[in-house]
């Protein structure tokens, strides 16, 4: 499992990003002193660091230059500092993304699969997913199930891919909207009922019937 | 300067000088002297003195008139204390002497106001710095605890947090040279950024998104565009109609520039209000519409921000039908050939 130290000297956003992380399949640790920075998280031998730049003792941009002598772990620089001037400031000390607060969550949980992916410490984002009764390429945007394969579109991968992620638990509609968002694809109402209706004829066709349950007023369901 | 102007301001001297010349007439009429040196006496103290004004007329004159005509050429007029002429007569070093000290106290006037909004200017970008924290940590507790009221909350927090960006942009807005860079961005970037930043409202109020293109690329800082763009997507949530509500957005590539285009559907601006839409403070009928709660700050900041980024902004708009908003940049053909 990938790990990822959280440096942020605010408790509560700290333990906020905590279970958010930990929700979706991370080792989250975290500072609670910021006497010995650098050492902590050189110490810490995590995958990926979440830095803020505000901290006690030592300024983040500092510690981020002072890391990158030494250790190659990627950072993501997390900042409520809004401008061109210190993103370029943060990337040329060493940063490997740069996110201003309040942050769109999916875009950090993306920038950190992204970077982990990178240096291959991730399990969390596979390329296969065994879904029992069938496997989802997310790699080659497919439904494998035995011998047969079933292609499917941008969106379609997405909302199965969502469900997947979600699987026994109910999604309403707006969450897989605002999760189809956060990837650029601004589908409407109308568009995401004709994409999921086209998702249960492409999974009737490799044979699998009813797999997403409607249920009415909440949303859906991946048996 | 004119010269009866001067001769008016001469009045004294010139009643004394005639009195004078009377007085020596009326003098010389007891004794005999020839008419013609009579004559000559007058004559000549008139002439002399007459010269005398004359010379001094002139010297004046092209003196007032060099600072007139140097404050004309001047960009900033209150500078020409720097630029005095040189003059021959004493009055001009007492008007220099004034104008210095006056500049000087105006100076340090300005530099007092100049100081006290630098400060508190750094003290509103400290603060919103500060409130995002809140702000972050709000948005993820209602990212860890998801149901219909936090989904609620989230649209709260989200305008929330517009409303902060406009008061730090509004602060930033008369030193943009200060904290801005150019750099090549795609269209589609900062369209992108700008419609996530609006996610939770737009998904809420079922507004469907219309992209097309948006391949260009532009030169220009991505944190103020996307602000920009921002102002114009939430004036489109907050003027939508009730049903079919939608926000087009599509570019256009013309020799000489870039345009984007963001059409909505909503209920549009009244035509006689469409020349005020850019003023400071102009809220017009929709924003006395209840619920819209108007500040006229948005646009007023977008067209201030676009002035200074040398984008150009047009709106267009129809009562009922629906606006457009153009953003035109300019296709820098130099930099690209670079």
């Amino acid at each position: 499992m990938a790990k990822i130290l959280i440096v942020e000297d605010d408790k509560k956003l700290r333990e906020e990003l905590k279970i958010f992380l930990g929700k979706h399949g991370y080792e989250v640790i975290a500072l609670e002193k910021f006497d010995n920075t650098i050492e902590d998280i050189l110490a810490s031998k995590s995958n990926l660091v979440l830095l803020d730049i505000n901290l006690p003792y030592m300024d983040g941009e500092y510690i981020c230059k002072e890391i990158r002598k030494v250790s190659n772990v990627p950072i993501i620089i997390v900042t409520s500092r809004d401008n061109e001037l210190d993103e370029l400031l943060s990337i040329n000390n060493g940063a490997d993304q740069y996110i201003t607060k309040p942050y769109n969550i999916q875009i950090l949980l993306a920038k950190i699969e992204r970077l982990l992916q990178r240096s291959n410490a991730s399990q969390v984002n596979q390329d296969k997913i065994d879904c029992g009764e069938f496997v989802l390429n997310v790699s080659k945007s497919l439904i494998e199930k035995d011998n047969s394969s079933i292609e499917l579109t941008k969106n379609e991968l997405k909302i199965l891919h969502f469900l997947v992620l979600n699987k026994g638990k109910i999604v309403s509609r707006n969450e897989i909207m605002d999760y189809l968002w956060d990837s650029e694809s601004f589908v409407d109402d109308n568009t995401l009922t004709v994409n999921i209706k086209r998702l249960r004829t492409k999974l009737e066709e490799v044979g699998l019937k009813d797999l997403i349950e409607t249920k009415r007023g909440l949303g859906y369901i991946l048996k | 300067m004119r010269f009866k102007d001067y001769l008016k301001d001469k009045m004294i001297y010139i009643s004394l000088l005639l009195f004078a010349v009377i007085t020596i007439e009326i003098l010389l009429i007891p004794y005999d002297i020839q008419i013609f040196i009579k004559i000559y006496v007058a004559v000549a103290i008139i002439v002399g003195f007459l010269i005398g004004f004359l010379v001094e007329y002139y010297s004046k004159k092209n003196y007032y008139e060099t600072i007139k005509s140097r404050i004309k050429e001047l960009q900033e007029e209150y500078l020409i204390m720097e630029v005095l002429p040189k003059a021959d007569f004493t009055e001009a070093n007492i008007l220099e002497e004034i104008i210095r000290d006056i500049g000087k106290s105006m100076l340090e006037n300005v530099n007092k106001y100049k100081y006290l909004q630098e400060d508190y200017k750094d003290f509103i970008e400290l603060w919103i710095h500060e409130i995002k924290i809140p702000i972050a940590t709000s948005k993820m507790i209602v990212e860890n605890n998801k149901n219909e009221i936090t989904a609620s909350i989230d649209e709260e927090l989200d305008k929330i947090d517009n409303y902060t960006e406009q008061a730090l942009f509004y602060a930033r807005s008369n030193t943009v040279e200060k904290d801005y860079i150019v750099r090549k961005i795609q269209l589609k970037e900062i369209v992108n950024a700008s419609i996530l930043k609006n996610k939770a409202q737009l998904i809420q109020n079922k507004i469907s998104i219309d992209i097309k293109d948006l391949e260009e690329i532009v030169y220009t800082d991505s944190k103020w565009c996307i602000f920009i763009i921002n102002q114009i997507i939430q004036n489109s949530i907050k003027y939508s109609k009730r049903e079919n509500r939608q926000i087009e957005i599509f570019s256009e590539e013309k020799k000489e520039n870039i345009i984007l285009h963001l059409k909505d559907n909503g209920i549009g601006i009244k035509e006689n209000e469409l020349t005020r839409v850019f003023e400071k403070g102009f809220t017009g009928e929709n924003g006395r519409i209840t619920g819209k709660k108007s500040t006229g700050i948005g646009l007023y900041l977008c067209k201030k921000l676009c002035d200074k980024l040398c984008i150009g902004l047009e709106l267009n708009s129809k009562k009922d039908e629906g606006t457009e908003v153009k953003l035109i940049f300019p296709n820098n053909s130099f930099i690209n050939m670079k």
